[in-house]
């Protein structure tokens, strides 16, 4: 039987093509078992798994819960501010808190890149990355991805464009890792202000002009705008951005051709996505949701199955 | 004091005996005789001779920026920790940072420096803050400071932003010969940066601190210096652009010097690939082009000296996300040795003493020290094939937040002669 590589899921760099083709083909049964009346399976039966949020969520949190509610794990949910040196209880104290009650995963999300990184370095239990600041988010990427394979076949030699807040996103980081991994081509779009000056060294395509950007894709991934991640002005104001780089229907339909539409979610409807490009039949953006739980129980069950102990 | 020290080979580029083995006889802190060969007659006037076998012995190394943390955070480091890392490091003198809490901006500042470092064995020379706590908004009494006996002035990890205010502490400055260094990084296109931009910080999603938030900064300095005719001396510069910038003032005669880190020499931003906040320092450690820029500007003596750029930090300030850990690496004991790991082979040891020992007194205006008959005993020995382990129990620094901790390093300071003693490593 295949295995996943890795201890910990801390980010996408660390793993193999067969490890995502292993979590796609894991996923598969899961979201066959999903979509049975009785939806729910005992493979993490006894296995207790901490859901540690620093910054908000609300969808990847529930997500995460629910898969492993359908897992039988037992599940506990701690959320609180982010944490630092200056507001008291340091990261690691928190977490070996939480372990002291025995706990055998942890699925955490922070405000600091590379805090998962640390984390592993200093406790003993598994740790899943949600989201570590501005660096990777590994489950979204592997869903986004599996939501691209399930719609078009195969994501290799696919074209996705990126569009938005490259700068900012841990999300267009992880899923250009994931998707160059499989074989796919990658360009990111956005103002200039909110891609980084150096982002050609991994190996993508950089646009400026959005029309330009669908007309070569297969796939537009449209990210949020994340305003609540921007300390300075990138732009003068969303109307501005929403003209630039906003999808709407007339600039779809100047397109030869039909395109796949994607989202992470929340939408900002009217901002990044008009509502009519969101809720049409080129939008997979309620399959990633579900491709979410999927794509989450194969993680676990995957680690669980990696566990050295 | 009397000494002998036996079989020493002379490291001195400004001394007549460079490069030669010899014998020394040191009497009350003076370079009574020293000659090849003259152990008999040498140890006739001492009963305590150490023969080093062969090591090289040069004029005292000269630590133009270390912060000691003294007064106000004592538990990273004291004067006297900082101190004797700084001897077992083979430093003689220290030019000691405003860094502290409160910073050192008062006449009586300067003096708590020197009143409490007078017994340590190395000299502790402090700066003063040219802004009011280092805000760049309100210039301090420098003349003050000056008759104390500030070495220079200097607002240590804080770039004077405002043009005007910065040009005004040059021109006042250089009323009494006062010395100005600046610390370049414009703090606006710096916003939010952890480390060096480029494809490191892409790949590890931390914002990057381009090269242009230095460069900007030491060409508007260059111009102030150039329009208010005055000296400058850029501390701790890191980047390509800005060894070519000074390179390009000194050739047109301005009197323009600069330092450059023991960390910016030896590591770059590939050291950051996991995250391990010992490399997070300021400036940033840099790009593989940058380091070599670094190391020619050294060579080419662009660059006139190399700092250890000490900056001790406790865990609680280094053991966390790297995002909210803390600047700065300690380096005082072990900057020799990783400069003699890392320097590239046409860089030889005299040039290295230059950076390290001859320089840093010129631009400070330090009485110079030479390995020489009649001068003064303030000597450093070394020898650059020996190892040590440097480990928790070796270092005497208050803090570990050294990235090269646990580790066996080549080149070793075999010990200082400084104040009339003798300190020898272990």
């Amino acid at each position: 039987m295949k295995r996943f590589s890795q201890k910990h899921l801390l980010g996408i760099k660390d793993l193999t093509r067969e490890d995502i083709e292993l979590v796609f083909e894991t996923a598969d049964n899961f979201k066959a078992i999903i979509n049975r009346p009785i939806k729910k399976v005992p493979s993490l039966r006894d296995v207790t798994i901490a859901n540690i949020f620093f910054e908000n969520s609300t969808r990847t949190r529930i997500s995460f819960e629910l898969a492993q509610k359908r897992l039988s794990a037992d599940v506990i949910n701690f959320s609180a501010s982010s944490s630092s040196v200056s507001k008291g209880e340091t990261l690691v104290d928190t977490v070996k808190n939480i372990l002291s009650m025995k706990v055998d995963m942890v699925v955490m999300r922070h405000p600091a890149p590379g805090a998962c990184l640390f984390l592993a370095k200093h406790i003993n239990a598994q740790i899943i990355n949600a989201g570590d600041g501005t660096h990777e988010h590994p489950t979204q990427a592997l869903l986004d991805a599996y939501s691209i394979r399930e719609k078009l076949g195969s994501v290799k030699g696919k074209k996705v464009v990126i569009v938005g807040d490259i700068t900012h996103s841990r999300v267009a980081l992880s899923n250009i890792f994931c998707l160059q991994k499989l074989g796919a081509e990658v360009m990111v779009c956005g103002p200039t202000t909110l891609i980084p000056k150096h982002i050609a060294s991994l190996g993508v395509k950089i646009e400026h002009d959005l029309m330009k950007a669908l007309q070569w894709c297969d796939v537009a991934n449209m990210l949020r705008i994340q305003l609540e991640r921007q300390e300075i002005k990138y732009f003068p104001s969303l109307r501005e951005y929403s003209m630039l780089f906003g999808l709407n229907k007339e600039k779809l339909q100047k397109l030869n051709k039909e395109i796949v539409i994607m989202h992470p979610g929340p939408i900002n409807r009217g901002v990044e996505i008009t509502s009519d490009v969101a809720d049409s039949k080129h939008s997979i953006i309620l399959d990633q949701v579900e491709n979410g739980v999927a794509t989450r129980m194969a993680i676990m069950y995957l680690l669980a199955g990696s566990s050295p102990q | 004091m009397k000494l002998v020290i036996l079989n020493a080979i002379v490291c001195d580029p400004q001394s007549a005996m460079h490069g030669k083995k010899c014998d020394l006889l040191i009497s009350s802190g003076i370079i009574d005789d020293i000659q090849p060969s003259a152990k008999k007659v040498f140890e006739k006037s001492s009963t305590k001779s150490w023969d080093v076998k062969g090591a090289l012995l040069s004029p005292g190394w000269f630590d133009m920026r270390a912060s000691l943390r003294e007064p106000g955070m004592e538990h990273k480091e004291n004067l006297e920790s900082g101190a004797l890392a700084a001897a077992a490091g083979g430093f003689t003198r220290v030019a000691c940072l405003p860094d502290t809490d409160p910073t050192l901006q008062t006449k009586a500042d300067i003096e708590f420096i020197y009143r409490k470092s007078e017994d340590l064995p190395v000299h502790l020379l402090p700066y003063g803050a040219i802004t009011k706590n280092r805000e760049g908004t309100e210039l301090n009494e420098l003349y003050d400071m000056h008759l104390a006996g500030a070495i220079a002035f200097t607002d240590a990890n804080k770039c004077l932003m405002h043009a005007g205010i910065m040009m005004r502490a040059m021109q006042y400055a250089a009323n009494f010969g006062g010395i100005l260094l600046s610390h370049a990084q414009d703090q606006h296109l710096a916003t939010g940066g952890r480390m060096h931009e480029g494809a490191m910080s892409v790949n590890l999603g931390l914002k990057g601190i381009p090269n242009i938030a230095e460069e900007v900064i030491v060409a508007r300095d260059i111009e102030l210096a150039r329009y208010v005719n005055t000296p400058l001396h850029f501390s701790h510069i890191s980047s390509k652009g800005s060894v070519e910038l000074i390179r390009k003032a000194r050739k047109q005669g301005l009197q323009i010097t600069a330092d450059v880190s023991v960390a910016s020499l030896v590591f770059t931003d590939e050291n950051l690939h996991d995250f391990n906040s010992n490399y997070k320092v300021l400036p940033p450690l840099r790009g593989k082009a940058d380091q070599k820029a670094l190391w020619d500007g050294v060579a080419d003596g662009t660059i006139d000296c190399i700092v250890s750029d000490h900056q001790p930090e406790d865990t609680e300030h280094k053991a966390v996300e790297f995002e909210y850990a803390a600047y700065g690496m300690i380096q005082l004991q072990t900057a020799y040795s990783l400069l003699n790991m890392f320097k590239p082979k046409q860089l030889d040891n005299g040039m290295l003493i230059k950076a390290l020992s001859i320089n840093p007194r010129k631009i400070l205006k330090q009485k110079a020290v030479s390995i020489t008959k009649g001068a003064s005993a303030e000597i450093t020995i070394f020898n650059p094939t020996a190892t040590w382990e440097y480990h928790a129990a070796s270092n005497l620094s208050k803090s570990v937040n050294n990235p090269v901790m646990s580790q066996t390093l080549t080149g070793k300071v075999l010990g200082i002669i400084n104040k009339d003693q003798l300190i020898k490593n272990i």
